[in-house]
């Protein structure tokens, strides 16, 4: 059965397997729940008919692990908890997340989850919270995370020996360097804020390359690990960006995808020049979520969220 | 009757005789301590039933000196016992690397002077010389990060392997600005507890808010909180508060106030709800002094509006909008936190900002704590570290100890590391050497030998203090080259970044600042003028 779209609905983020081009499973997040695609983005089922719940579940971010095809793990953040699936999406356990019910934003996980059993959420409200045994137990760390209002997470590669990762809160940007236990602020101007979006270079260890896309002020990029900035796209990427998305090859192919509301850009030269690729969007139809499963190269598709719950692949 | 006002006036060259032999004995009282392996120093008890006190710290060391006989001594050992502990209070470490130092580049000036030297001209080129020196020091600075450094680090400061591993890590995590407790633990080893959210030292006006009676403490989530210093004594005034903060659907209210009448009290207490509607009353944190910092900071944390006894203004006129709100609200009979202050994150940062300004302006040691505080407040978190141990002297050491190594930590995280080992100062020696040969001032020449000779002391008594021949490492160290430095406990002439010997670049600093400070100043005493009643001893802490 494809699920209908109601028009209060958003898609908030959407996540693919690493083995997409194979297996085709993809998720969104939605206002009306979690959406679970096995056809690459085709057709949608709602991933909570095992939860046999009577109102949307609302659901405000996915992550599916790194090891996706051996482990079948998948994340979906809710008020008040994490949703953990290890059947791919099919059943689900509650996580309650301490006191007062943080609203989830943003997931990720480590890229040696697998091994090291770490993943992080971060709230609309409540800062970040951790968990070093896949998703059981939650604690929440937030030494120096003085703006508490996550919009953004993204974490470095080489996790497992940098232990680096970034946030985008309403006020600017802050990092951790030790998995998430305490944050620093970078040195992001105050007026470029809130920071709605996250890309960290594959290579970040090495070329220290970060972008971040700001809800009005448009996209910046860092060569240095954050300490200064530099915008990209001036004049082209205007508007909130609410999504973006770095070639997994980055900076040996630097392509760049960046979702504002209206429209899909690519960058094919680390950000020194676009193309704007506008997506045919049903009427009063915004984007607000963007995936890249099988990369960014010319005819690999994209799989978009919408403001009123659609996802399109295109 | 008259007041005794005669004076007894020493002028040259016995005051620069008197002034020397009391900097000479402070410092030979300290200079053991240097290094690795210090030598400790034993201090006479107060009471005699009391054991010796052990120390090798040369910043507590000198300030159980409280006088010496002689006068003018006396008036030569106060000046340098000051110096050092002002550079204990502000940076935790260094005092016995200044002494040397100090002690060095005096006598040999004195020396210079004595024999005809112009004392003015001559202290121009040291202050010319520091500069050299500051520069070359923050050149060789590296940063470090994470635990393992920080641990590392720690442990070449304290020389005790435990409390480093939990310094490392409370420091990795707290940062230069965060809040660090240190008690007294009921274990033996170390432990350390982490909170999150702002915390104040200022606990619950009545022991009956409590709670949760298994942890003596009581909580609110998505709380109100009143801001203020006013003493509340009717119950009249909060009572439309509290209603609207109940109307509003608000979960609870935190009144923080000057003080609670037991009329006032009974309401929070009888409008508690439980499980719906908490309250929760704490004094005013801060002293007179900070207190209105103290309530502006809450304001911006949370949203709020400071309601000031000063202005005249009264509980009773406060509505809704002046009230801050918080995820969660938490307070025990010390102290209570916030987590979550809704205020505006802009004005947070620019508050937060705006500190850190005053911060680096501040030169008052306790200011510069409280300003400290404050943004540790701001910016969330509080460790705690219980130290533990046999009996209460070692405790009591071992919290000081780990006081210490926190200062000198903060400093690593502001301002990095170098060479340590004092190779970091040894490799200063070329860029003053480079200053002499520019130089064709006689009184400037001079300057820059004394202070390229200087720098070599610290590592001269390292080397002794560990039981070797200092002349025959010097040589070898010279000879070895840049950043190279001998490692008292592997007894051999290493690369010390490579081999993770480290000194706090802010440390080196201040220590090379003071010492070259202080001299300069005390080569342009030249009378000393005594009281005729000696003053009182100085206080003993």
């Amino acid at each position: 059965m494809t699920e209908t779209p109601q028009s209060q609905d958003i898609v908030y983020s959407i996540a693919a397997s690493p083995n997409f081009r194979q297996d085709g499973i993809c998720f969104a997040a939605r206002g009306a729940g979690l959406s679970r695609s096995e056809d690459g983005g085709i057709t949608w089922q709602s991933a909570y008919q095992a939860l046999n719940v009577e109102d949307p579940l609302m659901t405000t971010s996915v992550a599916v692990s790194p090891d996706f095809e051996a482990d079948q793990t998948v994340f979906a953040g809710i008020h008040g908890g994490v949703l953990r699936s290890v059947d791919g999406g099919r059943t689900w356990q509650l996580a309650v997340l301490p006191s007062p019910p943080p609203l989830v934003s943003t997931i990720v996980l480590s890229p040696n989850f697998a091994r090291d059993g770490a993943l992080l959420v971060g709230t609309f409200e409540d800062g970040v919270f951790l968990s070093d045994d896949g998703g059981g137990r939650w604690q929440q760390w937030n030494f120096g995370l003085w703006d508490m209002s996550i919009l953004s997470m993204n974490i470095s590669h080489d996790f497992s020996s940098d232990a680096t990762l970034f946030v985008g809160t309403e006020s600017g940007v802050f990092r951790s360097t030790n998995g998430g236990r305490s944050w620093r602020e970078i040195n992001f101007p105050a007026d470029l804020a809130p920071v709605t979006s996250l890309a960290l270079s594959p290579a970040y260890a090495r070329d220290g390359t970060l972008f971040a896309g700001t809800e009005s002020c448009g996209l910046y990029c860092s060569r240095n690990g954050g300490e200064s900035w530099t915008q990209l796209g001036k004049g082209t990427v205007t508007g909130a960006v609410n999504a973006l998305v770095l070639s997994s090859q980055f900076p040996v192919e630097p392509h760049v995808l960046v979702a504002t509301a209206s429209s899909l850009f690519i960058s094919r030269d680390a950000g020194h020049s676009w193309s704007c690729a506008r997506p045919e969007l049903p009427p009063n139809r915004a984007l607000s979520a963007v995936a890249a499963p099988q990369g960014l190269h010319a005819t690999a598709p994209l799989l978009v969220g919408l403001v009123g719950g659609d996802t399109l692949r295109v | 009757m008259p007041k005794q006002t005669s004076r007894r006036v020493v002028f040259q060259p016995a005051t620069y005789l008197g002034f020397q032999r009391g900097i000479n004995q402070i410092v030979e009282v300290i200079r053991p301590t240097l290094g690795p392996l210090p030598r400790m120093v034993a201090i006479e008890p107060t009471f005699r039933a009391r054991t010796p006190e052990l120390l090798d710290d040369g910043g507590v060391i000198s300030r159980r000196i409280t006088e010496l006989p002689d006068r003018d001594e006396d008036m030569g050992a106060m000046f340098i016992r000051h110096v050092l502990w002002r550079l204990h209070e502000d940076v935790g470490d260094g005092t016995a690397t200044a002494a040397v130092l100090f002690q060095s580049i005096y006598n040999r000036s004195l020396r210079y002077i004595v024999a005809g030297g112009n004392a003015m001209v001559f202290r121009h080129h040291l202050e010319k010389g520091l500069q050299l020196i500051l520069d070359r020091l923050s050149g060789m600075t590296t940063r470090l990060d994470g635990k393992r450094q920080l641990a590392h680090v720690a442990e070449s400061i304290s020389h005790d392997h435990e409390l480093a591993i939990v310094l490392g890590e409370v420091l990795d995590i707290i940062g230069e600005y965060g809040q660090l407790q240190i008690r007294t633990g009921r274990r033996r080893e170390i432990e350390r507890e982490y909170v999150s959210g702002a915390y104040w030292g200022s606990g619950l006006l009545s022991r009956e808010m409590i709670t949760d009676h298994t942890r003596l403490r009581t909580q609110i989530d998505n709380a109100a909180i009143l801001i203020s210093d006013i003493d509340i004594e009717d119950p009249y005034h909060l009572a439309p508060v509290l209603s609207a903060v109940a109307h509003a659907g608000i979960p609870g209210l935190l009144v923080i106030a000057g003080g609670v009448s037991e009329r006032v009290t009974a309401l929070l207490l009888v409008n508690r709800t439980s499980g719906k509607f908490g309250t929760i009353a704490v004094k005013t944190p801060g002293g007179i002094a900070d207190r209105p910092g103290t309530l502006e900071d809450l304001a911006i944390l949370t949203g709020g509006r400071p309601i000031l006894k000063a202005t005249g203004e009264t509980v009773k006129g406060v509505n809704l909008q002046d009230l801050g709100r918080a995820r969660r609200v938490w307070a025990d009979a010390s102290g209570f936190g916030i987590v979550g202050g809704k205020g505006d994150p802009c004005a947070l940062r620019g508050r937060i900002a705006s500190l850190r300004s005053a911060l680096t302006l501040a030169e008052d040691g306790s200011d510069r704590e409280l300003l400290r505080q404050r943004i540790g407040n701001l910016m969330g978190g509080l460790a705690t570290l219980s130290v533990g141990g046999l009996m209460q002297p070692e405790v009591e050491a071992r919290k000081e100890l780990a006081k210490r190594t926190c200062e000198a930590l903060r400093g690593v995280i502001r301002e990095g590391v170098v060479p340590g080992g004092g190779v970091s100062l040894l490799a200063c020696r070329s860029a003053l050497q480079s200053a002499l040969g520019q130089c064709t001032d006689p009184d400037g020449q001079a300057a820059y030998r004394v202070l390229i000779r200087a720098l070599e002391e610290p590592t001269r008594t390292i080397i002794t203090n560990a039981g070797f021949d200092a002349a025959e490492v010097m040589s070898e160290i010279n000879a070895a080259g840049g950043g190279r430095g001998f490692d008292v406990i592997s007894e051999r002439v290493v690369h010390m970044s490579e081999a993770g010997i480290w000194d706090a670049a802010a440390v080196q600093k201040a220590v090379v600042h003071r010492a070259i400070t202080a001299t300069a100043l005390a080569l342009t005493i030249d009378v000393l003028v005594h009281r005729k009643k000696p003053p009182q001893t100085a206080d003993n802490p």
